[in-house]
């Protein structure tokens, strides 16, 4: 064996720029199925261990919801509020009115996504990673604030022609508010805080024209409850709305879940898609050593003349491919690993959204298998024609 | 022992049918050498590919020490000429990626020996056919005659009975193909049986035994 590889490595080094292309076509290959893989994990372990973090955290939607998927079916009311707080278990429980609205700022109109929220619950449903930006003279929103707002990072900054600033004045749905602090930049899962507008429930009401709830986030003692406490919640709902699966309750737990199930069916179209490049390059492995059987076609009937068996033809052409394709797909790995971090690198630059390129060993390992065994099927068909050419014929062949 | 009975070739063209062979019978002991002389077209070299295994005849049988070759798979046949034949060409058909040592090295790999035991042999035939001084040279760095005494090393690699020339001389000039013949006739002297095939009638003067073909067929001299 270590023979034959000697004897191939001898053929390719005859040919080295057309080897260099067949192996560059390998490469390119591996290296997009490693790095699309790389970058699809890195993704999904950033979202979830969000999630994870927040795992504490329990959501209810008046409606049937599924990630990426949500009916509306009504409203809560602090009714459900109340029953939701007394659950055992429940440490607290934060009501959210959210609608889109009308605002207003320095004559420009625009749709906002505003949302009513006692000041003392944003903390119950952002974390405490929701800060009032430092030395820009802003404060959080308290009770008696009356038609004042808090703005998310990109309302602040993108929505309008100018850039808003503490103490502005903006209208919405008709009502003057001044601002009276503005947010830090959150992006990634917590990015609808950068566009929505805070106000107090009080001030929502006057808005809406109602004391409708659109979200309850429920904060619980124990992550081990949380689908217990969960189906309680939507139970207690729905009693008081005489309606069946009227409340979704939503864990983190299942939200990975969820999450997880979107993100393999996304990552197995991606690798679909960059394998399609795998089977240009067994094409271009096929195309290379068709050209190098017919070249040496002459020394094959040497080789047959002075007593090769048609296995050992076959196995010395195969032996060639297996070595391009195998060298083709540690270069893969190597410029896989690469364009994982040029593609982290990219999406961070261009979305703020910080996703770490994560590179496990057994998808290198894997990457490299499949260049082998694409190298070594679509040497077959090659090195099976050669090894079946007829000894005298070949050797008259010049 | 060699022995070639009612060998007969046709080569088809399209519809046209050509025979190279017809009718042949030939039988070669062991230790001869035979010429095997004929103008260009007469079927000396069909009748050389049908003695040495690397082409089948279309009626007729070729039996060597007693075995009918027609019987062999390809495996077998390539055994044949493996461990049996050693050939020699006019154009010594070197593999040109690799050099002398490596090239009369080939046979003896694909007979599975190892390759110290390869390596070992290889310099000793190349000594034997006068390079010592180019064991590691490639094809392309070597004379026509120098490539034809690797090519004559190639064909001792694994120590056969049989050596067939097909015009070993014809691409080299006289004086190194006197020098060749003078190792072909050596091996000869050591047992080997020899067959050449030539259209030159001053080889073809050093060979006891000579047979002329003409149109496919064979006329003893």
């Amino acid at each position: 064996m270590k023979d034959m590889i000697l004897l191939a490595y001898r053929d390719i080094k005859e040919r080295k720029t057309r080897t260099a292309l067949t192996l560059l076509g390998i490469a390119v290959g591996i290296a997009a199925v490693i790095a699309l893989i790389s970058v699809g994990y890195g993704f999904r372990q950033s979202v979830t261990s969000e999630l994870v973090e927040m795992g504490d955290l329990i959501m209810v939607l008046p409606g049937e919801a599924s990630w990426g998927e949500y009916m509306e079916l009504g409203r809560f009311n602090d009714r459900d509020l109340k029953d939701v707080e007394r659950i055992s278990g429940v440490k607290e429980a934060a009501a959210m009115a959210s609608r889109t609205e009308e605002v207003e700022y320095r004559g420009e109109r625009k749709m906002a996504n505003v949302i009513g929220v006692e000041p003392q619950d944003i903390d119950v449903i952002f974390g405490d990673i929701v800060n009032t930006e430092e030395g820009k003279g802003g404060r959080g929103l308290r009770d008696n604030d009356h038609r004042a707002c808090q703005i998310g990072y990109s309302i602040a900054n993108d929505y309008f022609d100018e850039e808003i600033r503490v103490n502005d004045r903006l209208n919405i749905g008709g009502k003057k508010f001044r601002v009276v602090g503005i947010l830090e930049e959150q992006g990634g899962f917590k990015a609808g805080v950068d566009s929505g507008i805070f106000v107090t429930r009080r001030d929502a009401k006057s808005i809406l024209g109602n004391d409708d709830i659109s979200e309850i986030w429920v904060k619980i003692r124990n992550i081990a409850e949380a689908e217990g406490i969960a189906d309680e919640i939507e139970e207690r709902i729905d009693e008081n709305h005489k309606l069946d699966d009227f409340a979704s309750a939503m864990t983190m737990g299942s939200a990975i879940e969820q999450l997880n199930t979107v993100f393999g069916l996304l990552q197995a179209v991606l690798v679909a898609i960059a394998s399609i490049s795998l089977i240009v390059a067994s094409m271009g492995i096929i195309n290379t050593m068709l050209m190098s059987v017919m070249e040496r076609t002459h020394e094959i009937g040497v080789m047959k003349a002075i007593g090769a068996k048609n296995r050992n033809v076959l196995s010395l052409f195969l032996v060639e491919a297996g070595l391009v394709s195998a060298a083709g797909g540690v270069l893969g790995c190597v410029l896989g690993v690469i364009g994982a971090y040029v593609i982290s690198m990219g999406i961070s630059a261009q979305f703020g959204m910080n996703i770490p390129a994560m590179v496990q060993p057994e998808v290198m390992l894997g990457g490299l298998g499949v260049a082998v065994l694409v190298g070594i099927l679509s040497g077959l068909y090659p090195a099976g024609k050669a090894s079946k050419m007829s000894p005298v014929e070949a050797v008259r062949y010049e | 022992m060699i022995r070639a009975e009612h060998l007969s070739k046709v080569y088809r063209m399209g519809k046209i049918e050509v025979p190279a062979l017809r009718d042949v019978n030939l039988e070669i002991q062991d230790g001869e050498f035979l010429a095997i002389v004929g103008s260009s077209g007469s079927g000396k070299s069909t009748l050389l590919n049908m003695l040495g295994c690397l082409d089948k005849p279309t009626s007729g049988a070729v039996f060597i020490d007693g075995v009918d070759t027609a019987s062999l798979s390809e495996n077998e046949l390539a055994g044949i000429r493996r461990e049996k034949i050693g050939f020699i060409f006019q154009q010594f058909n070197l593999i040109h990626s690799l050099n002398a040592v490596e090239n009369v090295s080939l046979p003896m790999f694909f007979a599975g020996v190892s390759s110290e035991t390869r390596t070992k042999r290889a310099a000793e035939l190349l000594i034997k056919v006068g390079l010592r001084e180019r064991m590691h040279h490639k094809p392309a760095e070597l004379s026509g005659g120098q490539q034809q005494r690797v090519a004559i090393a190639r064909a001792l690699s694994n120590n056969p009975e049989i050596i067939i020339g097909d015009e070993p001389t014809g691409n080299v000039d006289s004086e190194t193909g006197d020098a060749i013949m003078g190792i072909l006739k050596e091996l000869n002297h050591e047992g080997r049986t020899l067959i050449v095939v030539t259209h030159d009638a001053e080889i073809a003067a050093h060979a006891p035994r000579v047979i002329r073909m003409k149109d496919g067929r064979l006329h003893e001299e």
